[in-house]
């Protein structure tokens, strides 16, 4: 009587090892690819900085931030271009995030599927992977040919059209994440509609729309192609923004492609500066998101 | 088992009557007449009749879905909120018809104020969570907010615990203290009526026991409506106790003679766990 029930009581447990077994495999492999696609991103981008701080560190010099760009051989640096790209960047933002977060609010808010919200949203994201030259075209007929030369001012607004439908996307995304529940709340208490989207739900998703409006300063400082036909490059010490204006992308893109060895020296510290920076925006980000969550 | 219930089991009829009378005696604060509720076209609430009297406690029980919330929504105008959502019938309050148009939904608001299931702290520090409805409705000096933050706190029994941090932000409160700041925050506008909507539902057997005997405080002053799936808390907080099913109001009694006479089977099914 007792010996069959022994006979399963030892079969069961090899069975599930041998279950057991197939699932630790299973479980390694699938580790092992993801550690696998993870050493390779991360030995691509480790790449990369290497290359531009071997390359980039070498010119990386006082005179490179006092001095404006010069001919070849005359020891210029990039003051103008870093200047150029600080104002450029800053401004368009200055237009970029107030319409972006506006239109972020409407289209999380007031619109939500309406067809006017439907067709705003549709049209942002158009935008948002709309190619950058086509962006920079675009100003160059409305802000460039009209007036008859390139500015700054039109190269920050090709800028601030790309930074735009980011702020818009990460607004809309952000507030929709704000629980009903909250907004519930303030409306019981008797506050209008606008007080609790302005004081609680926006206040509820700073951390969020800071981190778009900071990753679309990271996005557009690096733009090259929208600054081409609009704010074309100075290579002289200007803070005019109604006349042609130097850029660091469109310094490196000039530098780069020359003949001449400390033009492209530049180009690669340039590189260095502009990574660094976006780099720099994302850690803050990061150690932001971290700050806010506790 | 609690006191309540047990002693209104004990004493059964002679003393429950004179509860009922005792609280119906009391002029009513708000006036439900017929009303029904549609959420687009499903019906929620079936020509629903039901005096909430002043300064006492009426809890609102029922299985899920029977209605008990949307009659609580309905009183403060929340379903105003969701196009597709609209109430017919009337509802009386300070001798006005709250369903009619034209009227001021915030100051409403302000005179019925609302508690939800989840506590919901906004996200700013404990004091501008209660000076916040306040600066809505008011204008008031410094001085005298610091006063009104500090009462409503006091009220709600939240002042020892959080005095010297009051510019902590809300959000680090355990949920017992966040659901006492959202009843202090409604309090401190100064409203006539408050609505609580399973207000310890998701609170600890201690935090639950807190709010309940702060309601026992608060119905002192105002007009009080529960909804609540506990049969005890109901038992234990309410003077007069509604019992919602499918979206009617089955019966309506004083609590003791509710939890030991109800006249209805239905009710007498579901309070006794039959169902539900």
């Amino acid at each position: 009587m007792t010996r069959p029930v022994f006979s399963q009581a030892a079969e069961r447990p090899q069975r599930s090892s041998v279950l057991a077994l197939r699932r630790k495999m299973i479980d390694k492999l699938a580790t092992g690819m993801s550690w696998l696609a993870m050493l390779i991103v991360v030995f691509v981008l480790g790449s990369i900085l290497w290359t531009l701080l071997k390359n980039g560190l070498p010119g990386l010099t006082l005179s490179l931030f006092t001095r404006s760009m010069g001919a070849p051989g005359t020891g210029g640096g990039l003051a103008n271009a870093i200047v150029g790209s600080l104002l450029q960047t800053g401004l368009s933002i200055l237009l970029g995030a107030p319409a972006g977060l506006l239109t972020g609010i409407f289209l999380a808010e007031y619109g939500a599927d309406s067809k006017l919200a439907r067709t705003v949203r549709f049209v942002s994201d158009m935008l948002l992977s709309a190619p950058s030259i086509l962006i920079g075209l675009f100003i160059y007929m409305v802000l460039v040919e009209p007036f008859g030369h390139f500015s700054g001012f039109s190269g920050a607004a090709a800028l601030s059209l790309m930074a735009m439908p980011i702020i818009v996307r990460t607004t809309e995304d952000m507030l929709r994440l704000v629980p009903v529940s909250m907004r519930e709340a303030g409306i019981a208490l008797g506050a209008a509609k606008w007080r609790v989207i302005l004081f609680i739900c926006v206040r509820a998703a700073r951390g969020g729309i800071m981190t778009g409006v900071l990753l679309a300063i990271a996005r557009v400082a690096g733009e090259t192609a929208p600054l081409l036909f609009t704010s074309l490059g100075n290579s002289e010490w200007s803070l005019d923004m109604r006349r042609p204006m130097a850029s660091l992308p469109v310094a490196i893109y000039q530098y780069a492609g020359s003949a001449y060895q400390d033009w492209m020296q530049q180009a690669w510290t340039g590189a260095l500066l502009v990574t660094v920076g976006v780099l720099i925006i994302n850690i803050v980000v990061r150690v932001g998101i971290r700050g806010g969550r506790t | 088992m609690n006191e309540n219930t047990m002693q209104a089991i004990a004493s059964a009829d002679g003393e429950a009557e004179a509860l009922a009378s005792a609280v119906s005696g009391r002029p009513i604060a708000i006036q439900v007449n017929n009303l029904d509720f549609y959420y687009g076209k499903t019906h929620a609430l079936h020509n629903i009749t039901l005096g909430f009297p002043e300064r006492s406690v009426t809890g609102m029980i029922g299985p899920s879905g029977c209605g008990k919330s949307t009659l609580l929504r309905v009183l403060n105008r929340m379903y105003d909120l969701y196009p597709g959502q609209r109430a017919t019938g009337e509802v009386m309050f300070s001798g006005q018809n709250i369903l009619g148009s034209g009227l001021d939904l915030n100051a409403l608001r302000s005179r019925v104020g609302m508690v939800f299931q989840k506590p919901t702290p906004f996200p700013m520090s404990i004091y501008d969570n209660i000076a916040f409805g306040i600066r809505l409705h008011e204008r008031v000096s410094r001085s005298e907010m610091d006063g009104r933050v500090e009462d409503a706190l006091r009220r709600v029994a939240l002042w020892p615990e959080v005095k010297d941090r009051l510019q902590a932000s809300a959000t680090a409160l355990s949920g017992g203290q966040q659901q006492r700041l959202c009843i202090a925050r409604t309090i401190a506008v100064r409203p006539e009526v408050i609505l609580l909507d399973e207000p310890t539902s998701a609170l600890d057997p201690v935090s639950t026991a807190r709010i309940e005997e702060l309601l026992d405080e608060l119905k002192t002053e105002f007009t009080i409506a529960i909804v609540t799936h506990n049969m005890q808390q109901a038992a234990r907080c309410a003077d007069q106790v509604a019992f919602f099913y499918l979206g009617e109001l089955v019966e309506v009694d004083s609590t003791a003679r509710m939890f030991t006479a109800p006249r209805e089977s239905r009710t007498q099914d579901y309070i006794t766990g039959r169902f539900g």
